[in-house]
């Protein structure tokens, strides 16, 4: 009647290849809001600056790649329901991007495009390739097909090719190997980057882990299709238009596709939290559908930017800087603070706990961190967030300053609670 | 979806002792949760084999749970030796949750 696997044991990611990813992010989370309190006068300047550079790339690489490269190596067994391929190519992975990542931001930070910053992007992209590898490997061998495999596995293609372009745009500056300045092709990289990587990624994840946290009925592999679709259509539709034609207005179509995906994915979140069992939704899924509503923010700001493009002749830098802003550490922030400590203390409480499983009252793993720390983060967070998107639009110093403090705040919090989490000894109740 | 035995009054103690089992993320035990599909005792062999399914497959709190059955199907049948088969055939889903589960999760 029941078909056995034939086994007992679970194939679960071990430990070791995840928790440096998180710790790794923590501390480069923590260093970008230094950088943004002391890079405060710059945010009103122009968004290629070295020290607005050095921040959006800590936050893109350090912060929310490691974290997302971490939390997917652990789910990779979850999504294309089968094991890791390999544990040594994660860390092979960890080591060359921890290593990249800061060579890469401190060439930025002191505009030196020489020989950190190209070490640093080749480090980087060698660890996309070690990751990708492993991805693709995992899913070969899982046999089974599903839309959520699809995802990542694009998403890490597209990473792929962000990093390659990234890397370009630093070589231009030293050989001209592209027709025109680096500053012209920043759009087609961070997009790429945007959309191929953090979109289709974390909604890929997202649609898997919402409805799982939630205990929904709700499940709709065609929707989900359909949104993988649209991301990838209007991307390519991006790149096509953004090289091979003169007219910005065009850029309207793929991000119609877009703004299509995002709302799909609304509505797929907005059924998961109907359909949920558990009525109780805790702090954490709270802050990550937050993260959900907050896609919708960036693409009104699209929209207004590349309206208003025809009327000005050239890009209203402020709101460039505010739609960085509100991706980084609005949306993808949100997302990654929420989730963190949805996933984090599983994997804490495995490493400390499965031996000890069944031989007294164990903790449940939301206690092994402090919620009072979580909700006084969560305040700092969007406090900081909002305060610092209004100085950005509204060019006042002591807003962005202020903004700057409560996410550094922010910051502190979760590294506090996530080194507790990471410290935890084993305790039986 | 009642479990599935040979053996009727050790189950009942059976299902006691797993009900000690708490999947850590919901909080509710394996039991009311519908995680345990069979309970077979094997009087020759002295083993129980305990068929039971996971909320997704893969899951990362797997290894934990399944060494949490054994363990506390060993100390109500000492002389026993718990064995698990995991299934993923039929998948657990929702309808599985007892009526106690479905009130528990009401109340979360």
């Amino acid at each position: 009647m029941f078909a056995t696997t034939g086994h007992t044991e679970t194939a679960t990611t071990n430990y070791k290849a995840v928790l440096p990813f998180y710790g790794y992010a923590a501390l480069a989370f923590l260093a970008a809001c230094i950088l943004l309190l002391f890079s405060a006068a710059d945010i009103s300047g122009h968004y290629f600056l070295p020290h607005n550079l050095a921040i959006i790339h800590t936050m893109a690489l350090g912060w929310g790649t490691m974290v997302i490269l971490g939390a997917s190596h652990q789910l990779i067994p979850v999504l294309i329901e089968g094991k890791l391929y390999s544990h040594r190519l994660a860390y092979i992975s960890f080591v060359l991007a921890a290593t990249g990542i800061p060579l890469l931001t401190y060439g930025f930070y002191v505009f030196d495009m020489g020989r950190p910053a190209q070490w640093g992007g080749i480090g980087i992209i060698a660890a996309i390739i070690a990751y990708g590898v492993n991805l693709a490997m995992s899913m070969v061998k899982s046999k089974h097909e599903n839309v959520h495999a699809f995802f990542v596995f694009t998403a890490a293609i597209w990473l792929l090719a962000t990093a390659i372009v990234g890397l370009l745009l630093v070589y231009n500056f030293t050989y001209p190997l592209l027709q025109q300045s680096s500053l012209a092709y920043l759009s087609l990289h961070a997009h790429i980057g945007i959309v191929g990587w953090f979109l289709l990624l974390i909604t890929g994840i997202g649609s898997r882990l919402i409805p799982m946290f939630l205990i929904s009925k709700y499940n709709d592999p065609k929707k989900l299709w359909w949104i993988y679709g649209l991301i990838n259509g209007g991307l390519l539709a991006f790149v096509f238009i953004f090289l091979y034609t003169e007219s910005r207005l065009l850029l309207l179509i793929p991000l119609l596709a877009l703004a299509s995906a995002i709302f799909l994915f609304g509505i797929f979140c907005y059924r998961s939290y109907r359909q949920r069992i558990r009525k109780k939704v805790d702090e954490q899924m709270k802050v990550s559908l937050l993260s959900a509503g907050m896609m919708f923010l960036p693409m009104a700001f699209l929209v207004i930017i590349i309206a208003l493009l025809p009327v000005s002749g050239i890009e209203n830098t402020r709101l460039v800087i505010a739609y960085g802003f509100i991706i980084f550490f609005g949306w993808i922030t949100a997302i990654i603070l929420g989730m963190t400590f949805k996933t984090l203390p599983f994997i804490v409480w495995n490493k400390v706990y499965h031996r000890l499983a069944g031989k007294g009252k164990t903790p449940n793993p939301k206690e092994l961190f402090s919620n009072i720390i979580f909700k006084w983060m969560a305040v700092a967070y969007i406090s900081g967030f909002v305060l610092f998107s209004a100085g950005i639009l509204l060019n006042f110093t002591w807003l962005l300053q202020t903004g700057a403090a409560l996410l550094l705040v922010t910051a502190f919090l979760y590294n506090w609670n996530v080194i507790k989490l990471l410290m935890h000894k084993p305790v039986l109740l | 979806m009642s479990v599935i035995t040979n053996n009727k009054l050790k189950c009942t103690i059976a299902l006691a002792a797993l009900q000690q089992v708490e999947d850590p993320e919901i909080g509710l035990n394996i039991v009311d949760l519908g995680l345990v599909y069979r309970l077979d005792f094997d009087e020759p062999g002295m083993k129980i084999i305990c068929t039971m399914t996971l909320t997704t497959q893969f899951c990362p709190m797997g290894e934990s749970i399944t060494n949490a059955v054994k363990q506390n199907l060993q100390v109500s049948f000492p002389d026993y030796e718990p064995l698990i088969q995991l299934t993923f055939d039929p998948p657990w889903d929702h309808t599985l949750i007892s009526e106690a589960g479905q009130e528990f999760l009401n109340q979360l």
